[in-house]
């Protein structure tokens, strides 16, 4: 085991004193000069003609700026979705019609934020309702309100921007379905035969919050002069941004500068364009001041992307001994106003499940439904907690009917090491079987499972695996690190800090290469525009593909840097080793160079050429365009990160109330980079997870979100926090950066059903719809009387 | 928020005054810890704001063996939490403040705040109503005494006309084999309460008849109310485990829950009634020590 | 209307200060936009998350929910005052630092403001009620558990050094 100087330390966060101190600006911190700031209306109906929109009044009101209206970006088209079979949808305001409750309709800029809520109280909309319809099923049926109409486009796609050449049609949607996905292999019917048990089973997940500290914000500030924009926002990687940006306002994708600010947490939620950071560029142009537009909670809850809801049937067909044959899953995605990613999600949510278990013969089928409701986008996970909720739950239920111990049929099931996945992935690293045992005795599960239901207490188990980045434009992540005058180095990388710790976890990984001290590490990051590419860490590839770029243009320098020890010290490179800010030669430590006399004598012999470092990585190299996500055909991701988690709850019968008292997890990220970085993703995982199993669903009535404050939208609190235990359950991954995977978005997905299935060994009964609030515990303690 | 005028009230003739002048245009403030939310919402838009924090003469927490005890309108929450006194005299005031929002809010937020913004959920007026709460308003026409039990007339509104000021709570003192008890219900341990409850209960020297008994309910109604029913349901009666839940059940039956997002009228109606039998419990247990 | 500004006095990080405001300001306010003190923080409008927790005459308070003029002829303390102007760390945001207590940061000047509060009050507060005093501070990324361990290990350090 190699021992290493920098990366596998839990060292302190490069951006510490920075956020502990409150310097860290965050783009809701800024403020610019002549900045005027945006709100927007929002409409108040599901479904409705616009009539007529009158904004004279608000544009009167002393200190308004420029009022707008979808007259003024009629045609604008983004979404995350935008492909030549399925045209980008989203809008940045409504143009004839609404199409759901916090659509935006206009947009006030003004020299204060009272003024411009004051003038959209003046703005009059003439709305003509529609018959709206919320529920997916009412949606499909004929005779439904139909949501969209022929979607189509003015512009090129995304897809024929970034270079595959198939000319895009329009798409009109029938029976509001959005997108649909089949991916099946093997036989599922000779499955289910072959099978000697078979279940089915139905489960629902709501929309949740990713409930990220700060709200969405955005800064834009256009330069007539040079036309120029300068955009300061929340993001999870700038290209996406960036680029749509580009498209949206016709503005040179060289002009559009993402400039660096720390963000208040993401989880998924900020990834995708928004209306309003379409709106705020397109204001500053018209107004020629810096705008900033920083949303409410409310407006975060009700009219930002939450996650994505699902509506899952599972049938699994297992062997006696639990070996499952055949697995069908049945997923009814209520999408919402606009598709967002919710077609995306239902790929994912197989593709994610496909490294988990070996199911032999797969049928997977998916229908995503347009509804007159607020639509979503990835939360950490983005399918799989969804996903494993059903599937886990069922194994768990399936044991339950042939007598079986969870832990042991689900070791049974995983996949192996070096297995092939039907896609092509290819497990190199495989650390889950590792996971369950360590989750599992962790927990004491032997010793708990079935044996503490005269406390009504119980153990349940959950896993879940998740991908280490995709194909996504512009396909790959670089990095620059260059060698300074004084033998520091100075790493510039795209990536974007908002929590999850890359800026320590890259600089780690680039002074761990070049053998220097963390703090001979001067980071420039998050900035499009002295940094070179960056897109991949809302895809789960921040360490693997971010963190690989940084790899290996760290491997670049460190290569200039051992040719030039090798000339001086007249040995070959590969006798060379470095550490602590100088080139030694192993077998002879005391025979080595300093960084200083390297630079020196480059100055002196080859006439002062620079070292500087260059790297890239893909998250596929040899990916085709895209995979197929209907289809579920073509490599996918390079590594997948794994996690099991183990829970213990007690219940109290007389109220439904649940009180998780342990969670485990075991995480495979095949190497941790910084130990206490990964402690903290697991931890964030096991309450973020829970906050799921029990508390956490945004709640719609007639379309409009009835609980968009913290008053009525809970999350766990500081006394909630149950006892958590992390285990390190890595294998190395020859992939990864010092063999390092996914860590932050796979272990969520296992506390969920870990937890749904504690409850049940607790006091014997199942809810198939989280979040498990006491309410619907006790009613089902009451329906079923508990078990046995 | 929208604009408004301040006035900073240095004496309660001078709070009386300037509220008599603006009545229902101006509003009072204490600690904000409702109001200026309501502010920020824009649910409320007063154009004079008459604010009473910096009157020291309704800051204090007095006690007199015969008389019990008075507290100033202004007293904070974490004063009236980490008062030895009250810890002593009315434990379960202090324990129940414990668990009121956060530390921050309790800091600045004032008990008369607190009653004033007759918020059906608020955690102090359970207890305050259990232990037989009265409260002193004033204004430039006078004062008068009003038992808390009438205070609240339905959600976020109370019997105070425009021009009137809460100035003083007073609580009777203790008599021996006195039990009080404050319960809630909640999701998650800081949350919002689904239901609450305090018992209040006194036995007679064979530490097992109940002498008297107060169970008040809130979240449950518009306005927290004493289940009386309920309560004399115990009177004179040896206390024993079947009786105290058939007092639970008359409780819950007293309820007028609604539903919201948090829970349904049968949840709340079914929760109540556990609550009430594990508070009575309590409630007799500390009686039989006090 | 025309409202008029009214002055206040107020002490900020130490320093005397005399201005003239909107009745309607916020603590908040006063201090992200009059001070440029962005430290403290907005995440919610119902007065429930604690970001915005800064210290008043030695109590934690969330300025969002405190009119500025409230704190006329008081003393305000905010992250930025924590550390000493030479760059030496306050122990709570050392351990902070040492302990990982952070990730996306944004609640964190709200949290150092609480745990400085309640360790200036009570120093050797046990854990459970280190988690009740922060029960006003939501965090989002943490879990909670590190930065309970960092006000934790601060607690016992003042316990040790006698």
């Amino acid at each position: 085991m190699t021992e290493y100087s920098v990366v596998g330390k839990p060292l302190p966060r490069v951006d510490g004193i920075a956020k502990l101190t409150g310097q860290a600006k965050y783009t809701t911190d800024l403020v610019l000069p002549n900045m005027v700031y945006a709100k927007l209306l929002r409409s108040p109906h599901p479904h409705a003609k616009i009539v007529n929109i009158d904004i004279s009044k608000a544009e009167k009101l002393p200190g308004v700026e420029a009022v707008i209206t979808g007259k003024d970006t009629w045609g604008i088209r983004y979404g995350f979705v935008d492909t030549p079979t399925y045209p980008a949808e989203e809008r940045p305001l409504a143009e004839d019609k609404v199409r759901f409750v916090g659509e935006a309709v206009a947009a006030v800029a003004a020299v204060d934020p009272d003024i411009a809520e004051d003038a959209l109280d003046l703005i009059e909309v003439e709305y003509d309702p529609l018959p709206a319809v919320f529920d997916p099923e009412e949606a499909m049926k004929d005779g439904a309100p139909q949501i969209h109409g022929e979607i189509t486009r003015t512009t090129s796609c995304a897809w024929e921007d970034w270079g595959v050449a198939r000319k895009s049609h329009s798409y009109t949607p029938v029976n509001n379905v959005a997108g649909r996905v089949l991916i099946s292999y093997g036989d599922i019917e000779k499955g289910f035969a072959e099978a000697d048990h078979v279940r089915e089973d139905r489960f629902w997940s709501p929309a949740t919050s990713h409930m990220a500290m700060e709200p969405h914000t955005i800064v834009a500030n256009y330069d007539p002069f040079t036309g120029k924009l300068d955009v300061w926002l929340n993001h999870m990687a700038y290209e996406l941004k960036r680029y749509w940006l580009h498209k949206t306002l016709g503005i040179p994708i060289q002009k559009i500068r993402v400039h660096q600010t720390y963000i208040g947490g993401a989880f998924g939620g900020k990834a995708v364009i928004f209306d309003f950071e379409v709106l705020a560029g397109f204001l500053s142009r018209k107004v020629g001041r810096p705008v900033k537009i920083e949303l409410t909670r409310e407006e975060v809850f009700s009219s930002c992307r939450n996650s994505i809801r699902f509506d899952t049937t599972v049938k699994t067909g297992v062997k006696k001994d639990g070996t499952i044959v055949a697995q069908q899953v049945k997923v009814i995605v209520d999408a919402g106003a606009y598709k967002g990613s919710a077609a995306v999600a239902m790929f994912l949510s197989h593709q994610f499940s496909e490294s988990c278990y070996n199911r032999r013969n797969v049928r997977h089928e998916g229908v995503a439904v347009y509804t007159n409701k607020n639509f979503g986008f990835a939360k950490r996970g983005h399918g799989a907690p969804q996903n494993r909720f059903a599937v886990d739950s069922q194994i768990d239920m399936i044991c339950e009917d042939l007598g079986l111990d969870p832990v042991e049929v689900v070791l049974k099931n995983l996949r192996k090491k070096g297995d092939v996945l039907p896609n092509g992935d290819k497990l190199e690293s495989y650390g889950l079987p590792k996971c369950v045992r360590l989750a599992a005795d962790a927990i004491d599960w032997k010793q708990k499972r079935g044996k503490q239901r005269d406390k009504n207490r119980g153990v349940g188990i959950g896993i879940n695996g998740m991908f280490s980045g995709s194909g996504y434009w512009p396909f790959a992540c670089a990095a620059i690190v260059r060698l300074n005058h004084d033998g520091t180095v100075t790493l510039m990388e795209g990536d974007c800090e908002f929590g999850q710790g890359a800026d320590t976890t890259y600089s780690q990984i680039a002074a761990e290469e070049i053998g220097l001290p963390l703090e001979d590490v001067n980071l420039i990051s998050g900035d499009s525009e002295l940094c070179p590419m960056n897109y991949s860490n809302f895809l789960s590839g921040g360490m693997f593909v971010g963190g690989g770029a940084v790899w290996y243009a760290a491997h670049d320098l460190r290569q200039r840097i051992l040719k030039v020890g090798s000339e001086l010290l007249k040995v070959k490179m590969e006798d060379l080793d470095m550490k602590n800010r100088s080139v030694f030669i192993k077998a002879k430590p005391e025979k080595s160079l300093t960084f200083g006399e390297i630079l020196r004598y480059n100055v002196q012999k080859h006439l002062g050429d620079p070292l500087i470092g260059v790297g890239y990585k893909k998250a596929v190299p040899e990916i085709e365009f895209y995979p197929s996500l209907s289809k579920g055909t073509g490599r996918f991701t390079d590594a997948y990160g794994l996690a099991a988690a183990t829970a213990e709850v007690e219940v109290d019968r007389e109220t439904g109330r649940v009180k998780v008292l342990k969670i485990c997890i075991a995480d495979d990220c095949g190497y941790e980079i910084n130990p206490a970085s990964i402690y903290g993703q697991m931890v964030s995982q096991a309450v973020m997870g829970m906050g799921d199993a029990l508390l956490e669903e945004v709640i719609d009535e007639g379309g409009r979100v009835i609980n968009p404050n913290l008053v009525d939208y809970e999350i766990p609190r500081a006394f909630d926090v149950p006892e958590i235990v992390v285990l390190n359950g890595c294998d190395y991954e020859p992939k990864g950066p010092f063999g390092a995977k996914e860590a932050g978005e796979c272990a969520r997905a296992a506390v969920i059903p870990a937890i749904a299935n504690a409850i049940y060994d607790a006091v014997g009964v199942r809810v198939h719809r989280v979040p498990i609030t006491p309410e619907k515990l006790l009613n089902a303690l009451k329906a079923k009387g508990g078990r046995r | 928020m929208k604009d408004f005028e301040y006035f900073p009230a240095k004496t309660v003739e001078e709070a009386c005054s300037l509220i008599s002048q603006h009545r229902e245009e101006g509003k009072i403030l204490a600690g904000g810890q409702s109001l200026i939310t309501l502010l920020r919402q824009k649910l409320i838009s007063p154009f004079y704001l008459i604010d009473i924090k910096g009157i020291s003469d309704l800051d204090f927490i007095k006690f007199d063996e015969k008389k019990g005890l008075r507290m100033g309108a202004l007293t904070t929450h974490r004063a009236i939490e980490k008062s030895p006194l009250i810890q002593e005299k009315y434990n379960v005031l202090s324990e129940m403040e414990k668990s009121v929002a956060s530390v921050q809010t309790r800091n600045w937020g004032t008990i008369g705040g607190n009653l004033c913004s007759a918020d059906p959920i608020g955690d102090p007026a359970p207890s305050l109503i259990a232990l037989n709460a009265k409260l002193k308003i004033v204004s430039s026409r006078g004062e008068r005494m009003i038992p808390l039990e009438e205070f609240f007339t339905d959600y976020f509104t109370t019997i105070l006309e425009p021009d009137e000021i809460l100035t003083e709570i007073q609580l009777p003192p203790l008599v021996a084999r006195t039990g009080v008890v404050y319960m809630k219900f909640s999701t998650i341990e800081a949350g919002i309460k689904i239901v609450s409850t305090s018992i209040s209960m006194i036995l007679d020297s064979d530490k097992v008849t109940c002498r008297d008994a107060r169970i008040v309910m809130s979240a449950v109604a518009p306005v927290p109310f004493n289940a009386r029913k309920a309560g004399e349901l115990l009177i004179g009666k040896k206390i024993n485990d079947d009786l105290i839940a058939e007092a639970a059940q008359l409780a819950s039956e007293e309820t007028n829950p609604t539903s919201d997002v948090h829970a349904s009228v049968e949840f709340r109606r079914e929760i109540a009634k556990v609550l009430v039998r594990r508070a009575i419990k309590e409630a007799f247990e500390k009686a039989k020590k006090a | 209307m025309e409202i008029a500004k009214k002055i206040l006095k107020v002490k900020v990080n130490g320093r005397p200060y005399e201005l003239l405001i909107k009745p309607k300001t916020t603590l908040l306010q006063l201090l992200r936009n009059d001070f440029g003190l962005t430290g403290a923080k907005q995440a919610c409008m119902d007065n429930s998350c604690g970001a915005c927790t800064v210290i008043v005459d030695q109590m934690a308070v969330k300025a969002c929910s405190v009119l500025a003029l409230q704190v006329n002829g008081r003393e305000v303390t905010t992250v930025e005052g924590l550390a000493s102007r030479d760059g030496k760390l306050h122990p709570l945001q050392q351990a902070f630092l040492d302990h990982h207590a952070f990730q996306c940061g944004f609640c964190t000047p709200g949290k150092l403001m609480s745990a400085k509060a309640m360790l200036d009050e009570k120093p050797h507060p046990n854990e459970e009620e280190i988690r009740r005093d922060m029960e006003g501070n939501l965090c989002r990324c943490t879990g909670y558990t590190q930065y309970i361990d960092a006000i934790k290990a601060v607690a016992q350090k003042k316990e040790g050094s006698k």
